[in-house]
């Protein structure tokens, strides 16, 4: 009986190998070596996987063990708070550069749902309102905050009503009420303004990817317009036209410093003509809060040299 | 005695001394004191060529990048470590961007687009701007008619870039570079000299106009697209952008490519330096997260 089934057995090999086609034996041990070959890979990417998670625990650890920034700017005003974010204030003012204009990649809401960095935010407005605080602190004349799906613009009153009444914000301007600028690509808010400063103390730009591309295709639509009626020539459409026409109308520098916050080291279609001299820094979910990613960043962008091609 | 020939301890020092002789004396450099250093060099070498071919096949079998850019930093900060002159790090740079096509062709990646040169690069020394000139004009005659890669693998030379900021001599380099090539059907290497992102966009802007001007694209079908079409570099947005060094900027290449969804690594390492590993751990790093950039593009 095992005879027969056995015989069955290689008799069905034999058909499958037969109706397959003849091998080689060359190929049938390339064959062997790519599968050998990707198992190998599926565990070198779970050994990566595993390396980066860790990287992150042990990042969160070592920032549990720190100094909690968030709380100097949420907590009451105790004493020891108050010392402790006036001594936050002189380091970030004894840095040896700062960035004029700061921009933060925040991810968009499909990405914030479903993905870890998700963890170590709040909602958009909370966020807003976090990184307003901090430029106050750390003396950012000018704040640009992008969302791909440009959502914040779609939550602009709620964002400009928490920051008029937002303590942290206060705490972090000295115990004072900021003049803010917020803008976003059809609505100008100045908030909490004084009659005696027509400056802002900050000025908040809430980008999405409309700032970018779309805007450059545009003004090729408008160039291209302009050089069809004979008002302007090609040859005039050098890098400097280019330059002044997307300028933004405030006269505000492209940003110095670009804080990426997001596990995935994309730039998730930011703006491509601001990013000329802007330095890098990604922040991953590794970090506790929002406020501890703003600061690492100005500690790090202090540190950087800048050489513009020499 | 024939207790210590018969212990396995004792061939597995035999084992470890030999293998760390073999490494010693084959990383030396060409002259050495110590025996055997060239068959050792040789060795090395050998078991170094082994090692990538398995790491390159055990790639393969995942997902492979279509365009891959780097930005070679590093060059001069090498020649210093070295003791050497700048011009000295730039060709070291040149030997290690060979080898870098080397692993890209074996790997089938079909696009790879290296920022040799920036605009504001001008600013630097006459010195070490001629020098620079000179050896683009050189190199660039040796890669399109003595170069293996070229020869034995075919790949298209393309020079991107300003060409009316460079000389004569230099722009008549690139032509014959990119002519003797133009046919070729393997690997496309784009080198970006002098080039600046934003110089590359105003080019383009103004290469609608004149499209526009002409009757060739309407005013109103101007959108994304037809700018991106008239980019300088014509290969797909990159996968994988790579700066060496350590700096972590973009320094004005490849923005309008890179700023969508461009995997970016900054190594801390410099250019001359960049190593197959490194090359491994980046294309497995973006093989991780290609499932998480596809359903961000979606």
């Amino acid at each position: 009986m095992t005879a027969v089934v056995w015989f069955i057995l290689l008799a069905l090999v034999v058909v499958l190998v037969r109706v397959s086609g003849y091998q080689s034996k060359w190929k049938v041990r390339q064959q062997l070596l790519d599968g050998a070959c990707a198992v190998v890979l599926r565990s070198v990417q779970l050994a990566f996987a595993v390396h980066h998670s860790f990287q992150a625990w042990v990042q969160n650890s070592l920032t549990q063990a720190g100094l909690d920034m968030q709380e100097l700017l949420q907590g009451d005003d105790t004493e020891a708070v108050l010392a402790k974010r006036q001594q936050l204030s002189d380091l970030l003012a004894s840095l040896p550069q700062r960035p004029e204009h700061l921009a933060v990649i925040l991810p968009e809401v499909k990405v914030r749902e479903n993905e870890a960095i998700g963890n170590m935010l709040a909602g958009e407005v909370d966020d807003v309102e976090v990184l307003c605080a901090w430029g106050l602190l750390a003396k950012i004349s000018h704040m640009s905050i992008y969302t791909r799906d440009d959502s914040l613009s779609r939550s602009f009153d709620s964002i400009a009503g928490r920051l008029r009444n937002s303590k942290m914000v206060a705490r972090a301007f000295d115990g004072r009420t900021p003049n803010i600028c917020l803008e976003a690509k059809a609505q100008v808010e100045h908030i909490c303004a004084h009659s005696d400063s027509s400056q802002p103390d900050i000025h908040i730009c809430l980008w999405s990817r409309d700032h970018g591309y779309p805007s450059i295709a545009k003004l090729a639509q408008e160039l291209a317009r302009e050089v069809q009626s004979g008002a302007l020539s090609p040859t005039a459409i050098t890098e400097a036209c280019v330059a002044n026409r997307l300028q933004d109308l405030r006269g505000c520098k492209h940003p110095e410093l670009v804080l990426l916050l997001d596990d995935l080291p994309c730039m998730s279609e930011f703006p491509p003509w601001q990013l000329q001299n802007s330095e890098l820094v990604q922040i991953g979910s590794g970090e506790r809060s929002l406020g501890d990613a703003v600061f690492r960043a100005l500690v790090r962008f202090a540190k950087i040299e800048m050489r513009w091609g020499k | 005695m024939s207790v210590y020939v018969h212990s396995w301890y004792t061939w597995a020092a035999l084992f470890v001394t030999l293998t760390a002789y073999i490494v010693v004396a084959g990383l030396l450099k060409p002259i050495s004191f110590l025996p055997f250093h060239t068959p050792c060099n040789k060795v090395l070498a050998n078991v170094s060529q082994t090692t990538r071919l398995v790491l390159v096949r055990i790639l393969r079998q995942g997902h492979i990048p279509a365009h891959i850019s780097f930005i070679m930093d590093g060059n001069r900060r090498y020649a210093r470590t070295q003791h050497l002159k700048a011009t000295s790090g730039h060709i070291s740079g040149f030997h290690n961007l060979t080898r870098v096509l080397d692993w890209c062709n074996a790997l089938g990646i079909t696009h790879v687009s290296v920022f040799a040169f920036a605009i504001n690069n001008f600013t630097r020394s006459a010195d070490e701007v001629e020098a620079l000139m000179d050896l683009a004009t050189n190199k660039l005659r040796e890669l399109a008619t003595k170069s293996e890669l070229v020869k034995k693998h075919n790949v298209r030379i393309c020079v991107v870039g300003n060409r009316s900021m460079l000389s004569e001599e230099v722009q008549r380099a690139a032509e014959f570079a990119e002519e003797e090539t133009k046919n070729n059907t393997g690997l496309r290497l784009n080198i970006c000299f002098p080039y600046s992102a934003t110089d590359e966009i105003s080019f383009a802007v103004q290469k609608v106009a004149e499209d526009v001007a002409s009757g060739e694209v309407r005013v109103e079908d101007v959108d994304e697209r037809v700018v991106a079409d008239r980019l300088r570099i014509k290969s797909p947005d990159p996968d994988i952008l790579v700066r060496t060094s350590g700096q972590v900027r973009f320094s004005n290449y490849m923005l309008w490519q890179s700023a969508k969804h461009t995997h970016i690594q900054f190594i801390d390492v410099f250019w001359p330096n960049f190593s197959f590993f490194h090359m491994f751990c980046i294309l497995v790093s973006w093989q991780l997260a290609r499932s998480q950039i596809s359903y961000r593009k979606a």
